[in-house]
């Protein structure tokens, strides 16, 4: 019995260690930063100029640059305002909030082929107070519980490192095991506290991740010179970001990114287009008035539902078609013929096209608004704000979470749990195949998506935008989230965390040092190693990083090959991939070009860029395309390079000079003990017998 | 010739000396001419036929659904910055510098898959008018885009033919491939598709996973498999497998993405992301045929069945027919379709074997409660554009309400005897109609049961086991197809019977013994069946119900007609739709551009006395009350089709059948705008009212319109609306047995069964979906943007086909199966006849061949980029 309560207490001591942990540890990821000083880092605005957003290029010490994408809100708070005449700025011009910040690590070149992108920051995205982590550990507390408190002087959390997108896999699956192994069997309260603060941390960075790719998407429908990124660049940070949401999104090959992004992009432009035909029929066959809110793009991502004072009278006993809206019958809404909130009027003409109060023909229509609606949510439009109950919103909101919950932390039920499986999922099928949003798991996108179009949106009248932006904050589950205003205030002081931080030697600098020596680690050690490395790093909650010890100039000469050669076998990779004859789909020239670098300094390359060279070898007939594909075969030091130039040179339909010219180049690979399968070398032998 | 070449030397003998110089010289000048006109007579032909000898013997066909030819040409255009090359670099590279494409190819008739790929597949007017067919009497359905019935049913060994080939084998109409014997034709799966095969689909699951290493697996896992590429991933690999063997000589692959895509998406990198992937498909397809041992001998086709109407601009709105004539405005109608409306948010939804599916309205007016044993109206929505609408026979409504007044038993006594003459007023106009019908279709149904019993003999037959080369010959197909013929030949057999008996029951009414109280409704009036198509008088005083005052009586005691009846105008009502919400710019706010609905050659003969407008069809535009056309057509010898567009205003028939309209001058702002439109191109030195005033040949008329905005609608409309015999339908052939005369009038009749009341064409971006939404774009509609389609031809060396060219001149969809019989060499010239179809019966195609593509210039290819933007506007 003692040793029983002792071992009881015992693993309440841990389970309680390992929950401070937690709630520690998502702090402490960059708090072991390096500390080598740079001084060097001015921002320069980048020729981009755009509508609304701007580029700033800030160079960092030691080869590198910080990319700021900067946003004009118009739709700042009064307080904000109010501050800007304090400040002394102008009041006609919006005020130019930094938004989002990448991390290009340039090894100090003009060359873009040994460029890596590296951290994203959003800059609302921020470290919570010790208040709202208190709060977000809370269970069933599906509420915010105010701002971050203080200025925050803390260089502010990425929300990805798009070059170790794998580490953020592994962290999932350790911190799911450790929940389930170690702290769920605590007891109710410590598994529902840690489950509910999980969940709302993630959310918060999701949100933030939404953000981010809403607003680099913005940035790149705007920009109409020449962008600081690469063709295709853009795409692949934005698809990096896409995976995020997915568990094993991170581990993801590189080839597969533009495909993820256009996907995704096309499913979401779809989804937005059937919401904003379906809203727009509904409010149609209600005699609603529907008003689409546009980001600067044109794209309109919510909408508004009006209804007119003067059809209240005239359609009292009107049916009304409530399905995917979501909204009471204003017709018999005794709320709507008092109605003192906010209200519009807006002038149309014979043909019921909005139009200028001087419009010849124009009429005077005094509009309530009823509803704002997410379109970028599955099936049906998501009610985000109703004007006339704010709880709404809330209650569908919340009803999955209470949901999931009680189930999950409070009757233990497992996910799957037999019953509990099919009964969920029947339910989420009906509810979802009907249209219903009482189920969908994605409002997180159309909640943050709604935050910053309330941001960039000028067309909004003040007024109302205060009126959604205080019902949208009631709306939100997560005390990890700040206001607008605050998170305006937050982007600022972050990003000039951030710049300072980028100009101190122990900064950033040091920062970039650490990553490019743990980098190198990649090519120093055996895959066992690594994998050694990486479990060290998780059991030891991040303190732990194996890095190798070189000078800056190793570095950079190692680095240099090593990130060439994934560029070009990237590229490579690409032109396999997508050719029947590659000179009909690409430059030759190019594609030469890569083949060159493989064959000068490709022994390391791996299988992956054997097979796409002997694929490009088989798709083309330029003669020296053909010659540098045998020519990079025999520099890959892999089997499946020897096992390529074997078939090559088997293969009687192939000329003779091609075959010849394999069997050299087996010859020499294994004359210099180059990894050849013992097939292949059997094959060598005998042409050596020959 | 070579007698007016002698005559010519003879008369040059008799010419005096002096003037001998002169004439020398004159004669020089002659004979050259001669020579130049002997040298065209004779070489022409001979260059054609040296050309045409210079044959594919192997034809690859890539059918894309709703390919802009426009969208096409810009892409090709556009540079990749990331590869320096064109973004469609196979499309450039085979088609544009190395074949030759039509700049200028247009659908002949609406732009909808259904009817479009008839054209194409069979090179043939059209017989196939919507996607979805209803048969009026017995609401028959024939889904032509539907292809899991047709699954389930080959299971089931019930039907080896997806329903397009097997309404066309009924009419005779053969399709391109039935011209290749099945061992040499392998075709992809497809609209008019013959035979399943199963094996596709098995293999397509398979080899997802085996063509994978684990990690691609676990990623694309993570992506999310799409069992829909499983299979087009498999289909694609099928038809570069076969083109290795020189056995087979036709091959098609039919795909349906890039339709889909604009159909959900506006954006422009939507619609790129699906035609890269198409031009990454035409690369490999075209480095399989260069791998091939026949490469030199094949012809690769890349063919599309029309436009599609998709603007980054603009969401397409969709209007809701359906709940219009729901609604008690719109006539209170239970509303029949083929798809589920809102299918995507229905539980019902994932059945796949769609029923019909009535909308009940709780507006209707005397039918409450009765929906699904009397709709009365039925909508083909499909195409979005456009939307097909039958209404129930106006004066089978008329009937109904009386029948169920005079069932009353409070009805007054003076209302009785007026509501029974008037019942039978109305059954006495139509009873020589009626009587006629039933007489005929008891004739066509005896004749039908004979063939049945004919048919069900050689079924009984036929062999239960097949050999493998049975298999290959594709004999047990033909088997079961025999059985497919006989199971539809008795449903329509059981359906027509039963409405003859109801039409019998209602023919055999007569006032002396007429007791209404004893009749069951459906004995007399037939479940389902929307009766004849309704005239203009109906369709502009349709009765929907009762006047909400009930009957009425005149003075005199009769039943007031006007008063006692809620009627319905439809062309004006249709038109007259107009939208709250209106938040696009430039976006008309009636949804309804125009209705269009045809007026019977009779009629007009009746109603206007001009020689000038006497015509074979005729078709009524409506586009407002002062905006209206009647489009007229003759037919002449061989396939000649003469067309005239005659402006009209407020056109009424009246009651007695007879048509009063205005006749108006040419202007701006009449059904398919094409006075005012800028594109419009008439002949050198023709004065445009004039041209437009007269009687052109359909050529002529494409010539002029197609660069239009509503392009060749006019042409278009007629083929809509038009019937078109087939050699196995047609009534004026000789030797023919009574029962096969009977035969070819039934098929007739039910082509004509399916002919809709009234056709709706949206306004630009507006189209009339209600199975759910597709705001990217639509097509349907006459509009340019919707029926320019794609057309390209490449080939290996023997094939001749020119490279590098590009043609202007426009054709149409009927212009496609002679040019490819010509190209592999089975059109011996143009206008020979084909050995076609299953019986190898000889085949006319009423097309042009386009010529360009055998006497086309060899010009070397020529810079694509540096060419103009787009051929047309």
């Amino acid at each position: 019995m003692n040793s029983l309560a002792c071992a009881r207490g015992g693993r309440r001591a841990v389970s309680t260690f390992l929950t401070l942990l937690f709630v520690i540890c998502p702090g402490t990821r960059l708090a072991v930063l390096a500390q080598t000083p740079a001084a060097d880092a001015q921002p320069t605005p980048a020729p981009t100029p755009s509508a609304g957003f701007r580029l700033e290029r800030t160079p960092v010490a030691g080869g590198a640059e910080l990319l700021t994408v900067f946003g004009q809100l118009p739709g700042s708070s009064a307080n904000e305002q109010a501050q800007r005449v304090v400040t002394g700025e102008r009041q006609d011009a919006a005020p130019d909030v930094p938004l989002v910040t990448i991390l290009r690590d340039t090894l100090g070149d003009g060359q873009r082929e040994n460029d890596r992108l590296r951290y994203v920051w959003m800059h609302t995205y921020t470290r919570p107070g010790a208040g709202q982590r208190a709060a977000a550990a809370v269970p069933f507390l599906y509420n915010r519980v105010g701002n971050k408190q203080g200025e925050s002087r803390r260089v502010p959390p990425p929300v990805v490192d798009l070059s170790a997108t794998d580490h953020e896999v592994w962290q999932k699956l350790f911190w799911s095991a450790l929940q389930t192994i170690l702290i769920d069997p605590t007891g109710v309260v410590v598994k529902a506290a840690t489950r509910t603060y999980r969940r709302n941390v993630t959310d918060y960075r999701k949100a933030h991740v939404i953000r981010a790719l809403a607003i680099l998407s913005l940035y790149e429908a705007e920009s109409g010179t020449p962008s600081v990124f690469s063709p295709g660049e853009l795409n692949e940070i934005q698809a990096r970001l896409m995976l995020t949401q997915k568990t094993f999104g991170g581990i993801v090959d590189d080839i597969y990114l533009q495909r993820v992004y256009q996907q995704q992009t096309t499913q979401w432009l779809d989804t937005r287009g059937h919401n904003w035909e379906l809203l727009r029929q509904q409010a149609e066959a209600n005699n609603l008035v529907f008003e689409p809110l546009e980001l600067p793009d044109g794209s309109a991502t919510h909408a508004l539902l009006w209804v007119a004072r003067a059809d209240l009278e005239a359609n009292g006993a009107r049916p009304f078609k409530g399905r995917f809206l979501n909204i009471d019958n204003p017709w018999n809404d005794r709320r709507l013929r008092k109605w003192q909130g906010y209200a519009e009027t807006r002038y149309f003409d014979a043909d019921n096209r909005p139009c200028a109060p001087d419009a010849p023909g124009a009429r005077a229509v005094e509009l309530i608004p009823l509803a704002l609606y997410g379109l970028d949510h599955p099936k049906i439009p998501i009610l985000l704000v109703d004007f006339r109950d704010t709880l709404n919103p809330k209650q569908r909101e919340m009803s999955r979470r209470v949901l999931e919950d009680v189930a999950r932390n409070v009757l233990a039920v497992s996910r799957f749990d037999l019953p509990y499986l099919l009964g969920r999922t029947v339910y989420d099928y009906v509810t979802d195949k009907r249209g219903m949003d009482l189920n969908q798991t994605s409002r997180l996108r159309a909640y943050s998506q709604l935050k910053l179009l309330l941001s960039l949106d000028a067309s909004l009248d003040p007024e109302l935008r205060t009126e959604v932006s205080r019902r949208l904050e009631y709306v939100s589950l997560n005390p990890l989230e700040n206001d607008r205003a605050a998170e305006v205030q937050l982007a600022r002081a972050q990003y000039e965390a951030l710049l300072d931080y980028a100009r101190r030697p122990d900064g950033l600098p040091a920062q970039l040092d650490r990553d490019r020596r743990a980098e190198i680690v990649s090519l120093k050690h055996t895959r066992t190693e690594q994998t050694l490395f990486r479990v060290a790093n998780l059991l030891s909650f991040g303190l732990y990083t194996h890095r190798e010890e070189a000078t800056p100039a190793e570095q950079a000469a190692a680095l240099d090959v090593e990130r060439q050669l994934a560029y070009h076998r990237h590229f490579l990779r690409e032109v396999a991939r997508t050719s029947a004859r590659v000179e009909v789909q690409w430059e030759i020239a190019d594609v030469r070009r890569a083949l060159e670098y493989v064959a000068a300094h490709g022994a390391r390359a791996d299988a992956k860029t054997a097979k796409a060279v002997a694929r490009i070898f088989a798709s083309t007939q330029d003669e020296a395309t053909r010659r540098l594909c045998l020519s990079s075969l025999y520099r890959i030091n892999k089997e499946t390079a020897k096992d390529a130039l074997a078939r090559i040179y088997r293969d009687e339909a192939q000329d003779a000079r091609w075959r010849t010219l394999s069997a050299d180049y087996l010859r020499r690979a294994a004359g210099e003990q180059q990894r050849i399968a013992p097939a292949t070398a059997k094959l060598i032998a005998a042409m050596d017998g020959q | 010739m070579s007698s007016g070449l002698t005559q010519y030397f003879s008369h040059s003998r008799q010419t005096c000396v002096g003037r001998r110089l002169h004439c020398a010289r004159r004669r020089a000048t002659r004979l050259a001419r001669l020579l130049g006109v002997l040298s065209v007579c004779y070489l022409l032909p001979t260059a054609y036929c040296l050309l045409t000898s210079a044959q594919a013997r192997r034809v690859v066909i890539i059918k894309v659904d709703g390919l802009p030819g426009a969208e096409v040409d810009r892409y090709v255009r556009e540079r990749d910055p990331r590869t320096g090359k064109s973004a469609l670099p196979w499309i450039e590279h085979i088609f544009y510098q190395g074949g030759t494409r039509v700049e200028n190819f247009y659908v002949r008739g609406m732009s909808l898959s259904g009817p479009s790929w008839s054209m194409l597949d069979t090179g043939q007017h059209l017989h196939i008018k919507g996607n979805v067919e209803f048969d009026r009497l017995t609401l028959h359905t024939y889904d032509y885009l539907n292809f899991i019935p047709f699954w389930v049913e080959n299971v089931g060994r019930r039907r080896v033919d997806m329903p397009g080939p097997e309404t066309l084998d009924e009419i005779g109409v053969p399709l391109l491939f039935d011209t290749y014997a099945n061992g040499e034709r392998h075709m992809g799966f497809q609209t008019f598709q013959r035979g399943a095969r199963w094996t596709t689909l098995q293999n397509a699951l398979t080899n997802y996973f085996t063509t994978r290493a684990p990690e691609e697996l676990f990623d694309e896992w993570t992506l999310g498999f799409g069992g829909r590429n499983m299979v087009m991933e498999q289909l694609q690999r099928e038809l570069i497998q076969k083109i290795a063997d020189p056995r087979y000589r036709y091959l098609d692959f039919y795909t349906t993405e890039f339709d889909h895509a604009t159909h959900h998406n506006r954006d422009r990198a939507t619609h790129l992301a699906a035609l890269q992937a198409l031009d990454q498909y035409v690369g490999r397809v075209w480095t399989a045929i260069e791998k091939s041992p026949v490469a030199a001998d094949t012809a690769l086709v890349v063919v599309s069945d029309h436009g599609t109407n998709s603007d980054e601009r603009y969401y397409s709105q969709g209007y809701n027919l359906v709940k219009l004539l729901g609604s008690a405005d719109g006539g209170g109608h239970h509303v029949v379709t083929k798809r589920r409306l809102l299918n995507d948010y229905a539980l019902k939804g994932i059945y796949p074997l769609v029923p019909l599916i009535t909308t009940t309205t709780p507006d209707s007016f005397y039918l409450k409660g009765q929906s699904t044993d009397y709709p009365t109206a039925l909508i083909d929505f499909d195409g979005n554009e456009r939307a097909g609408i039958h209404l129930r026979d106006s004066d089978l409504n008329l009937l109904h309400i009386l029948l169920l007044e005079l069932q009353r038993k409070d009805l007054a006594a003076d209302l009785r005897r007026a509501a029974t003459e008037a019942f039978f007023a109305a059954l006495d106009r139509r009873r020589p109609e009626w009587q006629r019908t039933l007489e005929e279709l008891r004739e066509e149904t005896a004749a039908l049961h004979k063939l049945i019993e004919r048919q069900a003999a050689l079924v009984a037959a036929q062999p239960k086991k097949w050999t493998k080369a049975d298999q290959d010959a594709g004999r047990d197909k033909e088997a079961l197809r025999q059985f497919a013929r006989l199971d539809s030949w008795r449903g329509d057999e059981r359906d027509y019977t039963e409405y003859t008996r109801t039409l019998a029951n209602l023919l055999a009414l007569r006032r002396e013994t007429f007791e209404p109280a004893h009749i069951n409704i459906p004995d007399v009036l037939a479940k389902g069946a929307m009766g004849d198509r309704n005239t203009v008088f109906e369709l502009q005083n349709y009765v929907a119900g009762l006047a909400p005052g009930g009957l009425k009586l005149t003075p005199a005691g009769a039943l007031d007609m006007g008063r006692s009846f809620k009627r319905v105008d439809y062309p004006a009502l249709l038109r007259a739709v107009a939208v709250r919400n209106n938040v696009q710019p430039g976006l008309d706010t009636h949804p309804v551009d125009f209705v269009a609905t045809q007026i019977p050659a009779e009629t007009l003969r009746l109603s206007v006395s001009d020689p000038n407008m006497r015509a074979d069809d005729c078709v009524w535009l409506y586009r407002g009350e002062e905006s209206q056309a009647l489009l007229l057509a003759r037919r002449e010898r061989g396939d000649k089709i003469s067309l005239r567009f005659v402006p009209v205003a407020h056109l009424r028939q009246n009651a007695d059948g007879t048509l009063s309209f205005e006749r108006l001058a040419w202007r701006a702002d009449l059904p398919l705008k094409i006075w005012e439109d800028a594109q419009l191109v008439l002949p050198a030195g023709a004065e445009r009212a004039a041209w437009l005033s007269d009687w052109h040949t359909d050529l002529e008329w494409l010539r002029a319109l197609h660069l239009t905005e509503y392009s060749n609608g006019l042409v278009g409309l007629h083929e809509e609306f038009a019937h078109f015999d087939t050699p196995a339908i047609a009534a004026d052939v000789p030797d023919l047995t009574r029962d096969e005369q009977l035969l070819r009038r039934f098929r007739r009749r039910q082509r004509a069964l399916i002919e809709t009341d009234l056709f709706v064409h949206a306004s630009d971006h507006w189209n009339f979906d209600v199975r759910g939404f597709n705001p990217g774009g639509n097509h349907g509609s006459f509009r340019r943007v919707s029926t320019h389609a794609t057309l390209m031809f490449a080939g290996g060396a023997n094939t001749g086909v020119p490279r590098g060219l590009a043609v202007s001149e426009p054709y149409d969809s009927l212009s496609f199966v002679p040019t490819v019989l010509t190209l592999t060499g089975r059109m011996s010239a143009p206008g020979a006849a084909v050995a076609a179809g299953f019986a190898g019966q000889p085949a006319q195609f009423p097309g042009r061949v386009i010529a360009e593509l055998f006497t086309g210039p060899r010009a070397p290819p020529r810079s694509v980029a540096a060419g103009t933007a787009e051929n047309a506007h």
